[in-house]
């Protein structure tokens, strides 16, 4: 079993903290929409997706780190200019990166689970 | 001995015995291993896997003699193409900055370029593309293997790791497209200590400074062209003609243009050494080989362009009597990329008198795909294919040089059309367009099917690209006069040439 450290975070500042604090490391971001209080995602695929990238979870390389990132709600993600899509360039949710390397996945590609093993065990 | 051989395994006398890795049913562990994982192979298994083939592609990065190394997708992708198109683009921006001025920019101060910005966005929009096509790979069911691929027998291919460990693949076919690395000139003292080639140039994090340039072929050229259009002190050494195998003319004007906008040409002439100073230059000694004497300057880099060589030393070719160019080292090739063993198969770059062109080994790749699926007979079509050099002053053509089309018809066979042109682009900005042309080469009565088009100018590749297409369906003369130009381009000037070479007529286009 890997030893990975698991991280939830909720929006930009909190994403830019958890960052900060973990220089070094080799840290994967799954941003996501934010859950509703019964734990449901506003975006249909990173509903999906989910399922998919905790089953390979067991892939991550030790010492590593996973955010789980809640991006916000759908009025603030539909806006071009918020703060992940400036900063991050991110494009659309589901995203999986890998945090500092060009490496990832956007949307469908993560409802893949043998592209999320490829991601999570590959240099 | 006998009963096995009529069991169906291949023993091979090579000193030891060897076995070929077939389980019982005779089978082999993939349709297609395709050893290469440039522009031509991932086409070639991606295509192949998506026609239902187990497929499987080996690429293998051998670090340059400086130690540059880059991941997958060859040549094109990561020191090839891609980042000297963008790097031309960094330099051609810096001309616009300039010209905007004229049109009403009010841009104080000095305008520099940081090179290390430039590389730093270049090289990561190259690293995204090795992961694209990472993620193509396993998305299209291809195995991908970072390894150095070599033959063992024509249905095993031995892959090396970087630690050394080796892992056999068996596959029905095997499918060479390693394509080629710069050569050094080794005969000359110190070219390999101190000098970079193209392997290096696009992943230096540090400016490359005072840069002296050997060669003259259109990586020469189009590497000088923007490191003087970012403003570094370049000169290119050439030993005889620029831009060989082009039509002369056109690669005259390519030259001139260079000359006339900031880039120092010697010529006629070879580099004899080169020594690194104890101030950390570069001192470079080469001879005028008209007057035979000895010069010498100093350069912050040297960077050798003067030829590639192709990947083929390390593959076992000779063992198994894969027949090479002896001059070249280039696979001898067949129609259908076939070479002198059956179902091995090599194209791309390491091809024999193949273009070393990402489009070719694309197109080339997927219908070797196909046939190799048995979905297809079709062959190659290696004809007039367009390109495009992208020097300061780009030129773009597609079909014959204007000396081609006279060596195979002869100079009454032939009747060429001309103009210099001026882009209107040009004209607030005060440049110069002295070296804009165009040059339409057709056969000369019957129907003057155009056999060869040329343009430098802006954009050149842009412009010849739609023209290739006229010339690929049989576009004559007559074609070219009933379309109508599109208004204000540099295009339009080539569907309006009418002054032949013939007419001894001025061919300079007056204003509209």
């Amino acid at each position: 079993m890997s030893q990975f450290e698991e991280v939830n975070v909720h929006g930009y500042e909190e994403f830019c903290q958890a960052i900060a604090e973990r220089k070094g490391k080799d840290i994967f971001v799954y941003f996501s929409g934010n859950k509703d209080a019964e734990g449901k995602s506003w975006c249909p695929d990173c509903v999906k997706a989910e399922p998919v990238v905790r089953g390979e979870m067991s892939n991550l390389p030790d010492g590593s780190v996973f955010i789980y990132c809640q991006v916000g709600e759908r009025t603030y993600w539909k806006n071009p200019n918020n703060d992940f899509k400036k900063n991050l360039k991110l494009t659309g949710v589901p995203t999986l990166m890998r945090y500092g390397t060009p490496q990832k996945l956007v949307e469908e590609e993560c409802l893949k689970g043998n592209l999320v093993k490829m991601m999570f065990t590959e240099d | 001995m006998a009963a096995l051989r009529k069991a169906g395994f291949l023993w091979r006398r090579t000193g030891s015995l060897k076995f070929c890795r077939r389980n019982l049913t005779g089978t082999y562990d993939y349709d297609l291993v395709v050893i290469g994982g440039g522009s031509g192979g991932l086409a070639c298994s991606k295509e192949a896997a998506q026609l239902g083939q187990k497929v499987a592609v080996l690429d293998y990065v051998e670090p340059s003699v400086k130690g540059t190394k880059w991941g997958l997708g060859g040549t094109c992708v990561n020191v090839g193409c891609i980042p000297k198109k963008l790097m031309h683009q960094a330099a051609l921006l810096g001309t616009a900055l300039q010209d905007a001025r004229k049109y009403g920019w009010k841009i104080s101060g000095e305008v520099s370029h940081d090179w290390c910005q430039m590389a730093e966005s270049v090289q990561n929009h190259v690293r995204s593309l090795n992961w694209g096509h990472r993620v193509q790979l396993q998305d299209k069911k291809v195995k991908y293997l970072n390894l150095k691929g070599r033959l063992v027998d024509e249905h095993t291919v031995k892959g090396q790791s970087r630690t050394g460990k080796e892992t056999v693949l068996t596959a029905k076919n095997v499918v060479i497209a390693t394509g080629g690395r710069p050569k050094y000139p080794a005969h000359v003292p110190g070219a390999v200590e101190h000098g970079i080639t193209s392997d290096d140039l696009f992943w230096l994090k540090q400016s490359p400074g005072k840069t002296l340039v050997v060669g003259a072929s259109y990586v020469a050229l189009e590497c000088a062209g923007f490191l003087t259009g970012l403003g570094l002190d370049t000169t290119v050494m050439v030993c005889s003609v620029a831009l060989r195998g082009f039509d002369q003319q056109m690669s005259g004007l390519v030259t001139d243009y260079m000359e006339s906008h900031g880039t120092e040409f010697v010529w006629k002439c070879v580099p004899e050494r080169v020594e690194r100073l104890t101030s950390g230059v570069l001192r470079v000694t080469w001879t005028d080989s008209q007057t035979g004497r000895e010069h010498k300057d100093t350069y912050d880099s040297v960077l050798w362009a003067v030829g590639r060589a192709p990947e083929t030393t390390a593959l076992g070719l000779d063992q198994l009597g894969v027949k090479v160019n002896q001059e070249t080292g280039k696979i001898i090739v067949g129609a259908d990329e076939s070479t002198s063993v059956p179902n091995i198969y090599a194209f791309g770059d390491i091809g024999e008198s193949r273009p070393e062109l990402t489009p070719t080994a694309i197109k080339a790749g997927k219908l070797l795909a196909r046939r190799l699926a048995g979905q297809s007979q079709q062959l190659m079509d290696y004809d007039n294919v367009p390109t495009t050099v992208f020097t300061p002053l780009e030129y773009g053509c597609v079909g014959l040089s204007e000396e081609e089309a006279e060596r195979r018809l002869g100079k009454d066979g032939v009747e060429v059309y001309h103009a210099f042109y001026r882009p209107l682009e040009f004209t607030v900005a005060e440049r110069d367009a002295s070296q804009c042309y165009i040059k339409v080469v057709c056969e000369r009565g019957g129907d003057q099917k155009i056999l060869g088009l040329h343009f430098t100018g802006p954009n050149a590749g842009e412009v010849t690209q739609g023209f290739a297409m006229a010339v690929q369906c049989g576009g004559t003369y007559p074609h070219l006069l009933q379309t109508v130009g599109i208004h204000p381009t540099c295009a339009e000037e080539v569907v309006k040439v009418n002054i032949t070479k013939r007419s001894g007529l001025e061919p300079t286009v007056t204003g509209c």
